[in-house]
């Protein structure tokens, strides 16, 4: 059974970064989920999905709704239709996007689809780290109901003291269980303005360090896997997760262990 | 009088709610200010204090009236019916320059399309009140899918300098085109972090692009402390570009 791992946050935080960052160093065989219509973690991850064959949730929703149409059928096979060709196998870690859709109405199909596989997809990794869009309507979604960890990462503003009280109020009502809310502050905060955090009387994790690195890779459209092995920003997540009590392994010796994965399990075939 | 309707839009973090409340100066009133987001945060930037004002948000009253309904066995009156009545009485809040209604947090199950749903409808009858109707939405795209508010004059764009800032653009253009929303001008707004390379990125989309929002150490340290932004002097940084931008978008700046 994998632990399953949520980061969420107002928008421009860093929940991305965080999420792509902290791959590297969790266990094998880990999933991705992209809850964000408006997609980026492939991108941060360096993934193009649809060079890999591979569609987002909402995407394969709507081809599936329109190829019904086209038969005059009613329905779908959520397995065939929907999950097989938008989980991309990667030898990191296994990806799947929620994606944008071009259709009126909002992401509650897409998202009630997710929700339906998540609790069968935990139990096939050690690691399952989802990425929240911004804001709290995910959780009014209740797309993911059973949270070990919920990393909630903020912004320097009164804004993000005020969205930690929203996010335990809109959990707890709605029934959204998670083992552990850890905050984590992003490179803007300064010795003096992490006090807010130390202070807000949840579990403070430390900050990602200011990278010039990940602004550059960010503009260009970098992968973030490709930053150097001194980068302030992976640094920072690193300790973060120790300070967690994850076991972190390195990044390069990760991606190793998991090649051999992919070698060996008939789960994993590599990419396309 | 028809409104002009104006919606800021982006990804998080960008810089849609700052530009709106600085905007909200520059433009003539009387101005109606919508904040979309669920996570609400408009009021608390001019200063405002809903509930000490006696004024609830649309998921507030929305709740309170569904829950009355069930123990309501034979309603005169439908629940949209209902709504829209609370929306002018309870919801709106009225100040001298500037009016203000929040959508608020919803701590039930479910999607935010309920009171969406109300506001798109309410939005065209509010409008004729106002010279200016601005809407500040939530991060992403999933307000434009929900099509509020289906008769745009100006789109503002807030970008961060960031690929996927970039990406975002041709994204949202094509759910405005798919879901059939109208448009007269789609501008683009730098934030702050965007270097001169940046802006020449923005400038290079082949949209309009106004400017950027200059950086502004005091408008940081408003938003640490939770400090209305209209309190910022007028020739501070952010005030200067926010007032440059609606100039060069064809606004006519009131004093």
């Amino acid at each position: 059974m994998g632990r399953v791992i949520v980061s969420t946050g107002r928008g421009g935080a860093g929940k991305s970064t965080l999420v792509a960052l902290a791959s590297k160093y969790l266990n094998s065989p880990k999933l991705l989920i992209d809850l964000d219509p408006d997609e980026s973690l492939a991108d941060m991850l360096g993934v193009d999905l649809n060079e890999k064959g591979k569609k987002t949730v909402s995407s394969a929703l709507c081809d599936a709704i329109e190829q019904n149409k086209r038969v005059g059928r009613s329905g779908y096979n959520l397995l065939s239709d929907v999950l097989q060709p938008v989980l991309y196998r990667g030898a990191e870690f296994d990806l799947i996007a929620l994606g944008t859709k071009f259709t009126v109405g909002c992401y509650c199909a897409p998202d009630a689809v997710l929700k339906d596989f998540i609790p069968s997809l935990v139990k096939d990794y050690d690691e399952v780290l989802v990425d929240s869009p911004a804001g709290l309507e995910h959780f009014n979604r209740k797309v993911v109901v059973d949270i070990d960890d919920l990393f909630v990462v903020l912004d320097p503003s009164e804004k993000s003291i005020k969205h930690i009280e929203r996010v335990k109020d809109i959990t707890r009502e709605l029934k959204v269980g998670y083992n552990q809310l850890y905050l984590i502050g992003n490179y803007r905060f300064t010795e003096e303005t992490e006090e807010y955090l130390r202070s807000a009387g949840e579990a403070y994790l430390g900050k990602i360090d200011y990278d010039p690195n990940v602004k550059r890779y960010n503009l260009e459209g970098r992968s973030l896997l490709e930053l150097p092995g001194d980068s302030p920003a992976a640094l920072s997540v690193k300790r973060i997760l120790a300070k967690a009590g994850y076991r972190i392994t390195d990044g390069n010796l990760a991606s190793e262990s998991s090649q051999k994965i992919a070698k060996s399990s008939p789960l994993r075939e590599t990419g396309r | 009088m028809m409104a002009r309707k104006i919606v800021s839009t982006g990804r998080g973090g960008a810089g849609k709610s700052t530009f709106v409340a600085l905007a909200s100066k520059y433009l003539k009133p009387p101005t109606l200010l919508i904040d979309l987001d669920p996570d609400l945060s408009l009021a608390d930037m001019l200063g405002l204090d809903f509930h000490k004002e006696g004024k609830r948000t649309v998921c507030e009253a929305l709740y309170d009236v569904i829950e009355k309904r069930k123990s309501n066995i034979s309603p005169t009156i439908t629940t949209h019916d209902l709504m829209e009545s609370l929306l002018w009485s309870d919801c709106l809040y009225e100040g001298k320059r500037i009016d203000l209604i929040s959508l608020g947090t919803k701590l039930t199950e479910g999607c935010l399309c309920a009171p969406d749903e109300l506001l798109r409808r309410t939005i065209p009858k509010l409008a004729k009140n106002y010279t200016n109707v601005v809407v500040d939405s939530p991060a992403g795209v999933e307000h434009l899918n929900r099509n509020i508010v289906s008769d745009i004059n100006d789109l503002f764009v807030l970008c961060d300098p960031s690929d996927k800032s970039l990406k975002h653009i041709p994204r949202i253009k094509e759910i405005i085109n798919q879901v059939g929303i109208r448009y007269g001008h789609f501008y683009l707004v730098a934030n702050h972090e965007c270097s001169e390379e940046a802006e020449r990125y923005l400038q290079n989309t082949g949209e309009t692009y106004l400017g950027k929002m200059e950086y502004d150490a005091r408008l940081e340290q408003y938003n640490l402390e939770g400090k209305s932004l209209l309190e910022l002097s007028e020739d501070s940084p952010a005030c200067l570009s926010a007032r440059r931008i609606l100039t060069k978008a064809g606004y006519q700046i009131g004093s």
